[in-house]
């Protein structure tokens, strides 16, 4: 029996013939005991088959189980995507956000010991004087004398101004120099 | 993930961090070794009042080079510490109390208190060697001096 016969009968065995040729197949296994015998065979081995296969019982849901494999093969396409060759532009993107705060530190520590110097070189801030009347009858006349290194705030009474100095002029109630 | 996270959120806070201390103005925070004097001042040779005494030579010369009177007399001097941020009181007489506040900057604020009363502030910086007066007229053409120094020692 040649191998299409033998492949024929198995179709017919397993139902998968159309009706006029299982037909043929059948009176042919009839009269033929070699094909008889190996239906048999076929017949056997399917009904042994469908008795005895294992069945596999999942330990958890079906979707979790899928979706543990699809976490997987995730994983493993991530692990690959290194290995890929990228352009060197990308590569240097990585670095970009250290080197961008760093020199953004730089720069600010640049800046803020320029302005401790400005400040500590600009004398005019640190003869900045704020003077403030406290009292209604009192006025005030402030002045620095540079050679004595003085600052003079002189006080007077407002009722008697009129018996006061005439070179010493007062000044507003707060006077910021 | 979660140790990138971390990572970026300590970041952000160490950044946040150095641009604070980057961008915030020196304060020199620091307490103040002042002297105040009182000091009462005359064209006479000397005081009727006799615990008054004169002032050394240095000074009454540089108070002559200022103000226009001949003899100058201490009537009280006070040495305090006045702590950073905060604040002491000179009570020099009955009468006068000066208030001194330790402000950022670093500059004093100078509050004169006369029988209670608060009569004038001053704010200002106070560098080392420089003297701050306050002055006012008394009787008899006197005239009175509260000098503000800082003092070197700690």
């Amino acid at each position: 029996m040649n191998a299409e016969r033998q492949l024929k009968l198995q179709a017919w065995v397993d139902g998968e013939l159309p009706e006029g040729e299982a037909r043929q197949v059948a009176d042919f296994v009839k009269g033929d005991q070699e094909a008889q015998a190996m239906v048999g065979e076929l017949r056997m081995a399917k009904t042994i088959l469908a008795q005895n296969e294992p069945e596999v019982k999942l330990p958890e849901s079906g979707e979790f189980y899928w979706s543990k494999i699809k976490r997987e093969i995730e994983r493993l396409e991530k692990a690959e995507a290194p290995s890929r060759p990228v352009p060197w532009i990308f590569s240097w993107r990585r670095l970009l956000a250290p080197l961008s705060g760093m020199a953004l530190i730089a720069f600010l520590s640049v800046v803020s010991l320029n302005l401790v110097h400005d400040n500590e070189g600009d004398e005019s801030l640190k003869h900045l004087v704020e003077v403030e009347n406290l009292s209604e009858h009192v006025g005030s006349i402030s002045y620095r004398s540079q050679s004595e290194n003085m600052f003079v705030v002189y006080l007077y009474n407002k009722e008697q101004e009129t018996e006061k100095d005439p070179e010493l002029e007062p000044m507003d109630e707060t006077v910021i120099q | 993930m979660s140790q990138r996270l971390f990572s970026r959120q300590a970041g952000g806070w160490l950044l946040a961090f150095l641009l604070l201390s980057a961008t915030a103005p020196p304060t020199n925070a620091a307490e103040l070794k002042l002297e105040a004097k009182l000091i009462w001042a005359t064209n006479d040779d000397k005081s009727p009042d006799p615990n008054h005494k004169p002032v050394d030579a240095a000074t009454a010369e540089k108070l002559r080079k200022v103000f226009k009177w001949k003899s100058y007399f201490v009537v009280n001097r006070l040495v305090k510490v006045v702590p950073s941020r905060g604040s002491n009181r000179f009570e020099l007489s009955k009468q006068c109390t000066v208030e001194i506040r330790e402000l950022e900057g670093p500059r004093v604020e100078v509050k004169l208190i006369g029988d209670g009363k608060e009569v004038h502030k001053t704010t200002k910086a106070l560098s080392k060697g420089e003297w701050f007066t306050y002055a006012g007229d008394d009787k008899n053409e006197s005239a009175w001096f509260v000098i503000i120094t800082e003092l070197d020692e700690k």
